[in-house]
């Protein structure tokens, strides 16, 4: 007997970002053209936190995104478009199930997954990471057929291997969640999404009233970089400085990325609506994710040399303090331009 | 895992290491904008990738020698071995950490039921066997 076969009829995109990809990719499904970094910065994914008492993998918790599933809920939200999001699903098998009922009425259906058993994810970065994203959109027998963003090509993988990066465990355990689009309105407004968007990132990233988050985070976080060197030792100093250029460059996603990928985005919104202001914030943006690239740099650099005098860190945490004032006055102007 | 890894990854006179797959990153330029483009990690990414993945193979000589000294039992390895932290073992057997802190030494180790060593076989993907006398 043949195995049964379901394939939807789905364009696999690479993007920078997972969630920002799956949602701009799921969107084009339905037949809207929205760019990758239009969902991002509609979905607000744009974010930073430093939490020093919290270890992620032997480090601070350092993080330059929003949320898992943020960006796919808010730009949903912000787009009026209806979707389901099933955050939580106890039962494994259930989990699969509903995912085979959701291919057989022909919806491309986007999980959370961790990628430490994920077969086809590059070797480098299986580490016990559970924020990751993507979508499948068909199924053959027992392979499914996923798309993941990161990977140039779209992929298979067995159902037992589906199943078990679906209920991965650890910090920010997937739970089985998964969600997908039900119908979306015919025309989009994309100046009420980028109105709302614009203003959480804003909020986020200055407004919000604790000193670990946002543009504060970032300050507290060039202080504590300077004083690792003499309060951990070398070897420790450099893992913690590696762990920044880690969250902010790779592990699959783009990081420094982010901000260009938000750069992308003001300066589409501003070719959209026409508006000088926010085409000067795009620019504004991508400078600072230029420094941020070069920060990775001569991070990276000092990483590796194993001579690390302290003005090293020293200059480091200067870069970094400037980088959250150039980043603040982009957000300072941001929230005074009126759309 | 870490053979896997060696495998796929090959050393070049740019010095990259990692060369499973091309990503897509954003560029800005003054007078170009925003571009975007397809390829591998820069070799400065490479570098800070490589430094977690050493890190992990010290932690691994770590236990390594705690468990020739008769400190740790073969659980605290195949933890170290599988990337995992005690927290995401605790998830994994459904334990509190305390419990498996105790597994970790040898003299709780002695102690385990047969079918809570099947449960930790599974979970590392090895035999009962394998898990008794681990090739360190």
């Amino acid at each position: 007997m043949e195995p049964k076969k379901t394939i939807i009829n789905y364009t696999h995109r690479q993007a920078g970002h997972c969630e920002s990809g799956t949602t701009s990719n799921l969107l084009n499904f339905y037949g809207h053209k929205l760019s990758e970094p239009m969902a991002f910065g509609i979905g607000n994914g744009l974010f930073f936190s430093y939490i020093p008492f919290l270890q992620v993998q032997f480090a601070p918790m350092i993080t330059f995104r929003n949320f898992p599933n943020v960006v796919f809920h808010r730009s949903a939200k912000y787009l009026g478009i209806d979707a389901t999001v099933v955050k939580k699903i106890k039962d494994p098998k259930e989990a699969m199930d509903a995912l085979d009922r959701n291919l057989e009425k022909g919806i491309p259906t986007g999980m959370q997954v961790g990628v430490f058993n994920l077969t086809f994810f590059p070797p480098e970065y299986r580490m016990y990471y559970n924020m990751h994203n993507l979508v499948c959109y068909g199924k053959e027998g027992n392979l499914y057929h996923i798309s993941d963003t990161v990977l140039e090509d779209t992929q298979v993988i067995s159902y037992d291997d589906l199943l078990r990066v679906r209920y991965a465990k650890g910090a920010f355990a997937p739970n089985g969640k998964m969600y997908w689009i039900n119908s979306v309105p015919k025309e989009l407004d994309i100046r009420a999404g980028v109105i709302s968007g614009i203003k959480k990132t804003v909020y986020e990233m200055i407004k919000i009233p604790f000193p670990l988050v946002g543009v504060r985070g970032l300050r507290w976080m060039a202080r504590d970089l300077k004083k690792w060197p003499r309060k951990h030792g070398y070897d420790k100093a450099a893992f913690y400085l590696g762990q920044i250029i880690r969250m902010n460059e790779d592990v699959g996603t783009g990081g420094a990325g982010f901000r260009f990928i938000y750069g992308a985005f003001l300066k589409e919104a501003g070719e959209l609506f026409n508006h000088a202001e926010l085409l000067e914030t795009s620019e504004m943006m991508g400078k600072t994710s230029n420094q941020w690239r070069e920060f990775s740099y001569l991070g990276a650099r000092n990483c590796k040399s194993r001579s690390k005098p302290v003005e090293d860190y020293n200059m480091l945490g200067d870069m970094l303090l400037k980088i959250a004032s150039m980043e603040e006055s982009v957000y300072k102007k941001l929230d005074k331009i009126k759309i | 895992m870490h053979q896997e890894e060696k495998q796929n990854s090959e050393q070049t006179e740019e010095g990259l290491l990692y060369t499973y797959n091309r990503e897509l990153f954003y560029h800005f330029d003054k007078e170009k904008g925003f571009s975007r483009e397809i390829d591998y990690q820069v070799p400065a990414n490479q570098t800070i990738i490589r430094q977690s993945w050493d890190a992990a193979e010290q932690r691994l000589d770590e236990v390594r020698s705690l468990i020739r000294a008769g400190k740790r039992s073969p659980i605290a390895y195949y933890m170290e071995k599988t990337l995992m932290e005690i927290p995401i073992l605790a998830d994994y057997m459904e334990m509190g950490k305390w419990r498996i802190r105790r597994h970790m030494k040898p003299k709780g180790f002695k102690k385990l039921k047969p079918e809570i060593l099947e449960k930790y076989a599974s979970i590392f993907g090895i035999s009962v066997d394998a898990l008794k006398n681990p090739e360190l």
